[in-house]
């Protein structure tokens, strides 16, 4: 879906509600009905032969989630693990994944009229899964469409044909 | 109340006989063939024996006439239920000391009018 | 024939259809059950027993059907127990066209009720050449279906099968008779004259009718044989002055000359004559009772008054209390998969928590916490059992995976033109049912093949010194924690020579030196799954690459084993519980990896000089007379090392798919009980990785797949 289509997509619809996170300088925003929860970081359990962004996998009261460090997918300047690093729990459809980020800001409601289209950069993020910039007074928010994202076959989630 | 003891091998047809006769006030205690339905009989008293012929064990024909043997059922009303109306089958079921048939499939307001004609 | 389902559930308040379920269900067994005992029917020397039971099954479908409503099954059944009627009262000596038509019956069958359950929608199994050939079959001739036969056939309701449909029966005319023996001295005499019509295929019928005199027997009787013929045979028990034989009118409705009995409805006379005779007409059509008049509790021919009535049991509109007493206890209940999950799943977390127990418990001083540390190893047995318990709840016995094979053998057989027994071993031996549903599949493709591409034609085995019929054997068994079953054939085998030109062919890698276990597993290599390939080789190229990885996606493996001109076996391996296993916990490089204890053989600490180098840097260990390849984790699993200090110095032997390699490692942690965890739910296939599991402390700990360990350490 292109950009434009994205944008008329979301515009039809009604305000949706956006949890914020920062990854270095930057604020992004998900949709809130694929957040499970916000646990603090934990040092997973390695797994062998995984891109280093993968840092391993967790029991989560039982299940078994792996860990995705999004600043080093992102190639952030700075990755650091501290109090107040946050590891946000995303429910998506088929699977449960969690996703490493500097700090969880807020909840927020997004008016669709208020999401513009975001130019096209070459960034380290496929412009398929940002769904647009949004923008609350002085804050600018980089959309991202997650599920999308996840199911990317770089982000080796998902297992290829062997 | 009165108590009617129903036999079949079919456990659709048993229940769907159970149904009708509870429905209709009776008691009703359910027999899987001729044999659990003479064990059964040992211990109560029935007034009306409703039987299907074909059944593993023992038939009906086979209950009826060991039931007429036994001194607490030689009067009882005993119905045959079947989908064999011959001559023959009906012969043997007299003879057998059976009080009366009824073909299969029937009608549950059928089966009601009949076990009225005979329940005491 | 009638295509709607008649709503019985329309006569007054009764509504019938919260006994379909019960009905589907049952019929369902009884076909299952039917088309088991016709296959095992043993043609030449069928036993009463056998043949009663497959009558019953006919005969339950047709009434509960005709209950219920459900015309065009009741039809097709009826027609079905005629045939079997006359079967089981030996008029009509089994064949193998009967067989066959009564199974393809008891599909078309199945398949009408299977539209009744789905509400009517879908396909009409077409019944009018099954009825066709029964009644042909019936009457004693042989039949072929439809396509074989010309114009001669009427697709039209089935009331309109042609005079040839007749049996033989009728061409003679039937005759009804009375006949009186006596006086005797010993009326047993008089009874084997009934033993007669029963021992004797196609006498005729005979009943016992009630008469006055003691020393006298009366009997209903309808046969086409001679008053003559007759009377000759029944010389064999009572001379002839004392049997007197008079004819009946054989009259549409009541027959007995001397009684009366007491029709209840002027439908019940209408089927007096009509059921014994073709059966190829339709079922009776009313309903009908009557009582015998004298007969002990009949009502007296009154017409009824208000004086019965008064004394009749009120009807009482309520909703039935179920005053039923239980029939005997049902030895099985049904339960949703659901709820066995998730039975499985607590049991999973409590085993968990338990072992976290005990670890946290570990450090406690057992003078001061005797009887905390004694009710945790309480509570560790408790769970185990308990483990176990429900583990089995999931496990069926293999009896229903293999109850699928014979009748697809046969029809496969027949259509091949082969001759195949089938033979079963372990019937009973259990399985996850996960396992089930996903081994039916892989296992169906290797008996198609056996008997496809293994076992010759008759001729071949003949003129190559064996029997006519070739045997396919299906075995079942466990064996440590792993299931093995077997396909075996006694088949032409696989031909070595042939499979190493085609892998060569194919580009692959060969050399004659080659095992010959590794040359059969090149059948599963990708380069081997083309059509051409089937008929050059073996034939079983096709297929088995997808049979190697559905069984390798449960974590088992295959094995092949044959030998040119005798047969063929395949092995699968797989591992038993999915859910929860022993483990042995290793240490390496500050990392914690599980391995199934079952793999585990045994654990030493490693000496240098037992240790030797080959090849590219691979490492082979000497354990007492056998070298074995060693398997270094830290480099597979590129383990981090921080402390130079420390080093692998502890071999653990693991034993999989039929080898043994040495694993390096740091340390033994301990063994406990595990619970498997999936980890390609979330995240994906981990090479050398079986699953994954949380330990006592909350961590995640890798399991790891000794099969794939195994198989990495032979190249």
């Amino acid at each position: 879906m292109g950009m434009m289509e994205k944008i008329d997509e979301m515009a039809s619809s009604e305000a949706r509600e956006y949890l914020t996170f920062r990854l270095d300088q930057e604020e992004y925003g998900i949709d809130i009905l694929k957040v499970q929860e916000i646990r603090g970081y934990e040092p997973p359990t390695r797994v062998a032969n995984a891109p280093d962004f993968i840092k391993g996998v967790v029991n989560l009261r039982g299940t078994i989630v792996p860990i995705v460090d999004m600043r080093l997918k992102f190639n952030c300047s700075k990755v650091e693990y501290n109090t107040f690093t946050v590891v946000i729990i995303l429910n998506l459809r088929s699977r449960i994944v969690g996703v490493v980020v500097d700090s969880v800001s807020d909840v927020m409601e997004l008016p669709p009229d208020s999401i513009k289209a975001a130019p096209d950069i070459d960034s380290v993020i496929d412009s398929g899964a940002v769904l647009g910039l949004g923008s609350l007074g002085e804050r600018m928010l980089i959309l991202l469409d997650i599920e999308r994202l996840m199911a990317a076959p770089d982000m080796g989630l998902v297992s290829g044909p062997e | 109340m009165p108590l009617i003891l129903a036999v079949d091998d079919s456990p659709s047809m048993r229940k769907m006989v159970s149904f009708t006769l509870t429905g209709a006030g009776y008691q009703v205690v359910e027999a899987v063939d001729g044999q659990d339905a003479y064990e059964k009989a040992q211990s109560q008293s029935f007034d009306l024996v409703l039987t299907d012929q074909n059944m593993p064990r023992l038939d009906g024909l086979g209950l009826t006439r060991k039931l007429r043997d036994h001194p607490q059922f030689k009067t009882v009303p005993i119905l045959m239920l079947t989908t064999e109306s011959s001559d023959l089958m009906k012969q043997a079921g007299r003879a057998a000391g059976a009080t009366g048939w009824l073909v299969k499939p029937f009608d549950p307001a059928r089966l009601l009018d009949v076990i009225k004609k005979v329940i005491r | 024939m009638s295509e709607t389902h008649q709503d019985s559930g329309g006569s007054g308040d009764f509504d019938l259809t919260q006994f379909y379920q019960i009905f589907f269900e049952e019929a369902g067994e009884n076909l299952d059950l039917m088309e088991q005992m016709l296959l095992n029917l043993n043609l030449e020397t069928a036993d009463d027993e056998t043949l009663n039971g497959i009558f019953r099954c006919a005969h339950s479908v047709k009434g509960g059907a005709a209950t219920f409503g459900f015309a065009d099954v009741a039809e097709l059944t009826h027609q079905m127990e005629s045939l079997l009627d006359k079967l089981r009262r030996h008029e009509l000596q089994p064949n193998a066209e009967m067989v066959d038509v009564l199974l393809e019956s008891a599909d078309a069958s199945r398949s009408l009720l299977a539209r009744h359950q789905a509400g009517g929608e879908g396909e009409l199994t077409p019944t009018a050449d099954l009825v066709r050939r029964i009644s042909v079959l019936a009457s004693g001739h042989t039949s072929a279906p439809a396509q074989a036969v010309q114009a001669r056939v009427a697709p039209a309701p089935v009331a309109a099968v042609s005079p040839a449909a007749v049996p033989k029966v009728q061409t003679k005319h039937l005759r009804s008779l009375e006949i009186c023996i006596g006086p005797l001295e010993r009326t047993e005499q008089a009874d084997a004259v009934q033993e007669l019509f029963r021992d004797i295929p196609g006498l005729g019928e005979i009943a016992v009718l009630p008469i006055e005199a003691t020393n006298k027997r009366l009997f209903a009787v309808q046969t086409e044989s001679s008053d003559e013929d007759l009377l000759d045979l029944f010389a064999f028990h009572v001379s002839r002055e004392y049997i007197k034989i008079t004819e009946r009118v054989a009259s549409g409705g009541d027959v007995v000359g001397s009684d009366s009995i007491v029709v209840g409805v002027a439908g019940g006379a209408a089927l007096g004559a009509s059921d014994e005779a073709q059966p190829g007409a339709p079922l009776a059509p009313l309903p009908g009772y009557g009582f015998f008049d004298g007969a002990p509790g009949a009502p007296t021919a009154v017409p009824e008054g208000t004086a019965t009535e008064s004394k009749a049991v009120k009807v009482a509109p309520k909703v039935a209390s179920p005053n039923v007493a239980t029939q005997p206890e049902a030895a099985t209940i049904r339960v949703a998969i659901s709820k066995v999950d998730q039975l499985i799943n607590l049991v999973g977390e409590l085993v968990i928590t338990q072992a976290m127990l005990a670890q946290n418990s570990r450090a406690l001083d057992p003078a001061v916490y005797q009887q905390l540390l004694s009710g945790l190893a309480d509570l560790d047995r408790n769970t185990r059992d308990l483990q176990e318990s429900v583990m089995s709840i999931r496990m069926i016995p293999m009896s229903i995976v293999f109850s699928r094979f014979p009748r697809m053998l046969r029809d496969l057989a027949s259509k091949l033109g082969k001759k195949v027994d089938f033979v079963t071993q372990g019937e009973a031996t259990e399985l996850d049912k996960g396992l089930v549903e996903k081994i039916t599949d892989p296992l169906t493709h290797l008996v198609r093949n056996s008997c496809d591409h293994g076992v010759e034609s008759p001729a071949e085995r003949l003129a190559a010194g064996k029997s006519e019929t070739g045997t396919i054997t299906l075995s079942a068994s466990h064996q440590g924690g792993s299931i093995v079953i077997e396909v075996r054939d006694d088949g032409k085998g696989m031909s070595r020579h042939k499979i190493l030109s085609k892998a060569r062919e194919r580009g692959l890698d060969v050399s004659d030196q080659m095992s010959d276990a590794e040359v059969w597993q090149l059948i599963f290599a990708p380069g081997f799954s083309t059509a051409d390939v089937v008929t050059d080789v073996s034939g079983r190229g096709v297929g088995m690459d997808v049979v190697k990885r559905n069984i390798a996606a449960l974590n088992g493996t295959v094995e092949i084993d044959s030998a040119e001109g005798y047969g063929m076996k395949v092995s699968v391996r797989l591992p038993l519980t999915l859910a929860i296993m022993d483990g042995m916990s290793v240490g390496v490089g500050g990392e914690v990896y599980i391995l199934p204890l079952s793999s585990v053989v045994e654990s030493f600490q490693v000496k240098a000089d037992a240790v030797s180098t080959v090849g590219q840097g691979s490492q082979l260990v000497k354990v007492r007379d056998e070298y074995m390849p060693v398997i270094e984790l830290e480099k597979i699993f590129q383990i981090p090392r921080f402390d130079f200090e420390k080093s692998c110095d502890i071999m653990v032997v693991v034993e999989a798919d039929g080898s043994r390699v040495a694993l390096l490692v740091d340390e033994l942690l301990g063994q406990q009980q595990v619970v498997v965890k999936n980890l390609e739910s979330n995240y994906r296939k981990v090479p050398n990785v079986s699953g994954a599991t949380i330990l006592g402390d909350g961590k995640v700990a890798l399991i790891l797949d000794t099969g794939a360990l195994v198989r990495r350490s032979r190249h």
